[in-house]
């Protein structure tokens, strides 16, 4: 194997696969980074079983070969590397890795590139198309509703509805869910549904934040696998098994009060909250009160610790329906309302132990179920 | 056969089976005679496990020439006179049994010299009937020598267990009586070695020192009852003592010792009372050491149950029991040092003895009782101002104190933080619940079943909403606020697993849903996280021990560091 590339898109390269590369593992090869020629590109892929992340980058291949490489060592190398070419090498017959840049040269022993672990290629299956933004916006706004603790595998996952040209994402732990619909660029041709792993779709949004053109989900036949194919990367993920809950039943179709507020307001007030609540599991406590004929209603955020002392925030609202109080631990107020892009929010609740609803104002393609805290008022 | 009354030799060793045991009973009972003689100074010699010979020579009362033969009649005694005397015991003997019955069973020879007589006695008895009688010189006192026990009763001799296990027998006995008299100066001489030598200073820890030996007495309590203080309560138990710090528990009771108005006793009431202080911060299966003596007034105890007199009825249990339980938790809780990493490696050489001026806490006659304490805690705050140093193998917070180096661990100290917390909030009924977007169903197997149906209501004060539906399915609505990012469904099944109607389940939940909501040991924590866990562990109550007993800190002092560098 002999190529040519530029440091900065191998270093660019190395980044986004890096994250796909196993920490915790018994399998040591998948702490390695395979480097592949591939026509004229170098292909860079790393996996930790669980996900893959290949990428290609442009280089002047001279001579064809593949070698795996440690990939932290790899990466630190390359990026502290000056901007320049970086002509890379493996000797016929050997392991080891020889790479050139300006004045710099190193070698690195790798491990035959027969033994990585197999990258699994999804040909077949449903394909779709989504606007990068939409699914951007789809995933901040549902992904961190997923579950982080493991007892119910579905829950660490999120639930992804193919059906038409509309996609629908859900995310829940028990305590909360959050459900986020968006078109699709290209129709299903049958209505599918999977659970994605939510850490695989916190990557794919990371690797979206420079793309621009739409991303090409495949779903294999038996829907144990799953591809996002963007420019020049492809993030290959297991879907996980099981059923995901009948979430639509959650969702509360009445409500008694239903307050209008500014999310940045909201926001503040419930982290301001939350600093007097941090002693205790977080409860911040909502008070809604509706205003007069000629006093706007309003909304008293509040916390108290018995060690620190206490804290409450009141802001205007408009009230619909009567006097409302309801807890929550602060911190699902806050990732809720922090991924908002809309400047106005809808809670709407029916008592203090039912559910409440977030809903930001003007669109109706994202809803935000949170169970209350039961405390005594 | 027909009936008829024994003859009077066949009486006496019978009767003599029930006092004289074994070699360690006659010990006994001799050490108690020189006690209640009012000796100052007892010294005991031993040979051949006890059998070969047994003396005791004390500098007490000694017996008045004219009584002594009288001494060794069955059922006689200096000790009481009259029945109403028995109501008011506060000698260790009063059947007058002891020295007849040792009589039965072996060669006595005895020689004593009363205060007001010029000249002592001496006795010889073989078979309980005095051979010899002769005037002897003495200073003040008696010496008993017992030859050849059992010599007569090879059926007791046969039982015997080795000369090792009979010698360890005696030296417990002595031992339990120099703690509960460290004003009277013990010698123990077994085949010719002192093994044991009491200063007989007054000072409980000295004899402490001597019995246990210098590691535990650096690590003894000193119990301080509250009554004693303000000189009042005279007729509720009064309990005195010292009590070992959970560092130095031990796997058996046999460091617990136990008198009631000075009287050794093996009552299970009060060990069980002793161990039950100590809930929470032993390990399992681990004992306490600890030297105790309840006074009490001796129409509130009956000592008068078996001839040995180590059993003990009182006639409130309940108050005397509580009252133990709490003077021992007070002093544990409000002493209790920091466990100190064992040394490594001990220089050559009598370390310092800590002999601060400690009063005798056992027993009634001493007066005031200044506070420190041998293993200096600070007194206020139970844990010094910690500095963080860093997290090592992310399970332990290595933090610098004034007095060393402190290792914590993470788990267990969090541990310890949640369980009061959640104690805490338990009692002032504001549990924080977190409501489950969806019922979970929850199955069980059929024994969960009947633990989980008689303990809803337990679970449900700790914010459990578990109701049944259907046959061993349950629907859990809520669950508590710490649990709600956890695993709350595998500490369900671990409690229930746990046992059915053992234990205190209240306590049991507390502990279980702090276990499972702590940082485990693994988690990297961050600095911030680290100084905010060690300052609510100074806020605790009891900081250096987990619920489940085991410590949550060790110190490293400045003292060994520099030591092992050989800077000292």
């Amino acid at each position: 194997m002999r190529l040519t590339c530029l440091q900065e898109n191998l270093n660019r390269g190395l980044s986004v696969v890096g994250r796909a590369v196993a920490t915790r593992t018994t399998l040591p090869i998948t702490n390695n980074v395979l480097l592949a020629t591939d026509q004229s590109r170098l292909k860079l892929a790393a996996t930790n079983l669980e996900m893959a992340i290949t990428c290609w980058i442009g280089a002047k291949v001279e001579e064809e070969g593949a070698i795996t490489v440690p990939a932290r060592l790899l990466t630190e190398f390359i990026n502290s590397l000056p901007n320049d070419k970086v002509d890379i090498s493996l000797p016929l017959q050997t392991k080891t890795l020889e790479l050139k840049c300006a004045r710099f040269e190193a070698r690195i022993s790798g491990v035959d590139a027969k033994d990585f672990p197999p990258i699994p290629k999804i040909e077949q299956g449903i394909t779709t198309k989504v606007e990068v933004e939409a699914l951007h916006w789809g995933i901040t706004q549902v992904v961190f509703a997923a579950a982080s603790e493991e007892s119910r595998p579905v829950l660490t996952g999120v639930d992804a509805e193919f059906d038409g040209d509309l996609l629908t994402l859900a995310a829940a732990d028990g305590f909360r869910l959050a459900v986020y619909k968006l078109s699709l660029a290209t129709p299903v041709s049958q209505k599918t549904e999977v659970i994605i792993p939510a850490r695989t779709l916190a990557e794919l949004n990371r690797l979206m934040t420079d793309q621009e053109e739409a991303v090409e989900i495949t779903v294999n036949p038996n829907k144990s696998q799953a591809l996002f194919r963007l420019k020049n990367i492809e993030l290959v993920s297991q879907l996980v098994q099981g059923t995901f809950p009948q979430y639509a039943q959650l969702i509360p179709q009445s409500y008694n009060t239903r307050v209008v507020v500014d999310v940045a307001q909201f926001l503040r007030a419930t982290k301001t909250a939350s600093i007097f609540a941090r002693d205790g599991s977080g409860i911040v406590r909502l008070v809604i009160v509706p205003g007069g004929e000629l006093t706007p209603g309003k909304m008293t955020i509040s916390a108290r610790s018995e060690e620190i002392g206490d804290d409450v925030g009141e802001i205007d609202a408009i009230v619909e329906g009567e006097e409302a109080k309801i807890a929550f631990n602060g911190k699902y107020l806050t990732d809720a309302l922090g991924v908002l892009r809309e400047t106005q929010v809808a809670l709407e609740t029916t008592n203090p132990s039912s559910p409440g609803v977030i809903r930001p104002v003007g669109v109706d393609n994202y809803i935000h179920v949170v169970m209350p805290m039961f405390v005594q008022w | 056969m027909p009936i008829r009354v024994l003859d009077q030799e066949i009486v006496s060793r019978i009767a003599a089976g029930e006092v004289v045991e074994r070699p360690a009973s006659v010990v006994k009972e001799l050490v108690e005679n020189s006690l209640d003689a009012g000796a100052s100074q007892i010294s005991i010699e031993v040979r051949g496990g006890g059998v070969s010979l047994i003396r005791v020579m004390d500098n007490g009362a000694g017996i008045p020439s004219g009584e002594a033969e009288l001494a060794f009649d069955r059922y006689a005694t200096s000790k009481i006179g009259s029945l109403d005397d028995l109501e008011s015991i506060l000698s260790l003997g009063f059947r007058g049994e002891a020295l007849p019955s040792i009589a039965a069973v072996a060669q006595v020879d005895i020689v004593t010299r009363a205060a007001d007589e010029p000249v002592g006695t001496y006795l010889s008895l073989r078979d309980g009937a005095v051979v010899n009688r002769e005037s002897q010189g003495r200073s003040q006192g008696t010496t008993v020598t017992v030859k050849n026990l059992f010599r007569k009763v090879p059926a007791r001799l046969k039982f015997l267990k080795s000369l090792a296990t009979e010698n360890s027998h005696i030296a417990n006995i002595v031992s339990r009586y120099a703690l509960a008299f460290p004003e009277v100066k013990f010698a123990l001489f077994i085949d010719g070695r002192a093994t044991l030598r009491t200063p007989g200073s007054g000072q409980l820890i000295d004899s402490i020192i001597e019995v246990y030996g210098l590691e535990v007495a650096q690590n003894i309590l000193e119990i301080k009852d509250k009554g004693w203080e303000s000189g009042t309560a005279v007729s509720s138990p009064l309990v005195t003592g010292m009590v070992g710090s959970p560092a130095i528990s031990r796997s058996n009771r046999d460091y617990l010792s136990l008198f009631v108005n000075r009287r050794w006793t093996n009552s299970r009431l009060l060990a069980w009372a002793v161990e039950e202080a100590y809930h929470g911060l032993l390990m399992q299966g681990k004992h306490p050491v600890a030297v105790i003596n309840i006074s009490l007034s001796p129409n509130e105890v009956d000592v008068n149950i078996h001839p040995t007199k180590t059993e003990v009825k009182f006639q409130n249990e309940h108050a005397v029991f509580s009252a133990v339980q709490k003077a021992v938790r007070q002093a544990l809780i409000k002493l209790m040092p920091v466990p100190k990493i064992e040394e490594v490696a001990t220089i050559y050489g009598a370390p310092s003895v800590p002999r601060q001026g400690l009063p005798v806490s056992i027993g009634s006659d001493s007066g005031l009782t200044p506070s420190l304490s041998v293993a200096p805690p600070t007194p206020a705050v139970t844990l010094p101002a910690l500095r963080i140093l860093g997290q090592l193998l992310s399970s332990y917070i290595i933090a610098e104190g004034p007095d060393g180096l402190y290792l914590i661990d993470q788990h267990a100290a969090h541990e310890r933080i949640l369980f009061e917390k959640i104690k805490d909030q338990r009692l002032r009924q504001e549990i924080e619940v977190q409501g489950l977007l969806e019922p979970v169903t929850f199955e069980v197997n059929p024994k969960q079943e009947e633990v989980l149906k008689s303990h809803c209501e337990n679970l449900a004060e700790f914010g459990f909403s578990i109701e049944p539906f259907g046959e061993r399915t349950f629907l859990v609505r809520a669950v508590p606020a710490l649990l709600s990012n956890k695993d709350w469904a595998e500490m369900v099944r671990g409690l229930l697993d746990s046992g059915g109607d053992k234990g205190d389940w209240v306590e049991k939940i507390a502990i279980s849903i702090a276990c499972h909501s702590a940082v485990k040991a693994g988690q990297v924590l961050t600095d911030d996280e680290m100084r905010e866990l060690v300052r609510q562990l100074e806020q605790v109550a009891i900081p250096h021990t987990c619920p489940h007993g085991r410590p949550t800190m060790i110190r490293l002092s400045l003292g060994q560091l520099g030591k092992e560098f050989g800077r000292r």
